[in-house]
């Protein structure tokens, strides 16, 4: 039956005495009263599935129960529709763009029976501050005379001359004033 | 009404005929016994054959009716029901036999003993012989899973090798080649364990 057309023969005949056993096991016969045990089993497992209606997963209705195919596809359609058209509603309602979730703080209760701040803030004590900064301007001008010294020593020679004619000129003004102050 | 036109009768209906549902409940119970009547014993030697015990071969059978009651909805596009069935307590005798512990050989012994054809034979020949077939048998579960399968089918002359590749699920091809090495497998454990004795 089974025979391989490259079996040797030394190896067939080896292990013929397995293969005799388990002809010789394959071939016993059934016990009695084995089909009537079977039939009695599978009435059992019958009547316990109707009793529990674990025939299907989710049985149909006996009033509505479906005879042919074409209600089984439709009611699946519909099924398919309900889901879908669900999800659609759903998904043309959701924002898109939804705000920031705020997180409130609750406030603080004071302690019962103990004293309120009475609405007092408290106000941190701060260090000295940093010294007042100096004057812009004077700094600027004594900074620009000390960039240009040739300026500052020309500038002093007119203003020296200057003082010097003054002189003069006072000194003549002083003698004409003098008689005036005389008179 | 034959057998198998009362399994045709029972699911070949076409889906779209308004037979009450008692009629088609009785037709299919009529179809099931009949199944049951057919192949029980085949089944049950199949059984047998994995498991080596009278009650665990006997609860599988009625395992493998309780599961096609279960799915007699789709029995009419199984084309051969014999191979079908014998997959299925196959399948079921493998389960039980992975998850049972591992029992001594002695119980092989003294089941085969009592179930052996013991005609013309003296109480001390019976004993032998089952302690002989106990001893091959011991030898066939050492023989990797693949070639013990296929050999333990191939003893069942009612099933040809294309029926054993459908029964496992493999090609005929396979089932020739795992043949020939179960074969060779089986050989050399016998020598080694008449060069032990």
């Amino acid at each position: 039956m089974t025979s391989t057309p490259h079996e040797p023969r030394a190896t067939a005949s080896a292990s013929s005495p397995a293969e005799e056993t388990l002809r010789l096991v394959a071939s016993l016969p059934a016990p009695d009263g084995l089909e009537d045990r079977v039939n009695a089993a599978l009435s059992a497992e019958q009547n316990r599935d109707r009793v529990l209606g674990r025939s299907r997963v989710l049985a149909w209705p006996r009033a509505i129960r479906p005879e042919s195919s074409w209600m089984r596809t439709a009611a699946a359609a519909a099924i398919v529709f309900v889901v879908a058209g669900g999800g659609w509603g759903v998904y043309t309602r959701v924002e898109q763009n939804q705000p920031a979730k705020v997180i409130v703080i609750p406030a603080r209760m004071p302690a019962p029976g103990g004293f309120s701040g009475a609405g007092a803030m408290r106000t941190p004590l701060t260090l000295p501050g940093p010294a007042a900064p100096q004057p812009v301007k004077a700094k600027t001008a004594q900074t620009k005379a000390a960039k240009k010294p040739a300026a500052r020593a020309k500038t002093t020679s007119n203003a020296s001359g200057r003082s010097s004619a003054a002189g003069a000129t006072g000194s003549s003004g002083e003698g004409s004033t003098r008689p005036d102050a005389s008179k | 009404m034959s057998t198998s036109q009362a399994i045709v009768a029972g699911w070949m209906e076409s889906p779209t005929s308004a037979v009450n549902d008692e009629a088609r409940r009785r037709a299919e119970d009529e179809a099931l016994a009949a199944l049951v009547d057919q192949y029980a014993g085949a089944l049950y030697r199949v059984a047998y054959s994995v498991l080596r015990n009278q009650a665990d071969a006997e609860d599988a059978v009625q395992e493998a009716f309780v599961r096609v009651l279960r799915h007699r909805d789709s029995l009419g596009e199984v084309r051969d029901h014999r191979v079908w069935l014998i997959r299925i307590v196959w399948n079921i005798v493998l389960d039980r036999k992975r998850r049972a512990k591992t029992r001594p050989e002695t119980d092989d012994v003294s089941e085969l003993a009592r179930v052996l054809p013991s005609t013309g034979l003296s109480a001390e020949e019976i004993a032998a012989a089952a302690q002989h077939h106990a001893h091959v048998l011991a030898c066939v579960d050492q023989l990797p899973a693949k070639e013990r399968q296929v050999l333990m089918l191939s003893a069942f002359e009612e099933l040809t090798s294309v029926e054993i590749a459908a029964v496992l699920g493999i090609s005929e091809s396979s089932v020739r080649s795992r043949l020939f090495r179960a074969r060779n497998l089986m050989a050399g454990l016998l020598d080694h364990e008449r060069s032990l004795r």
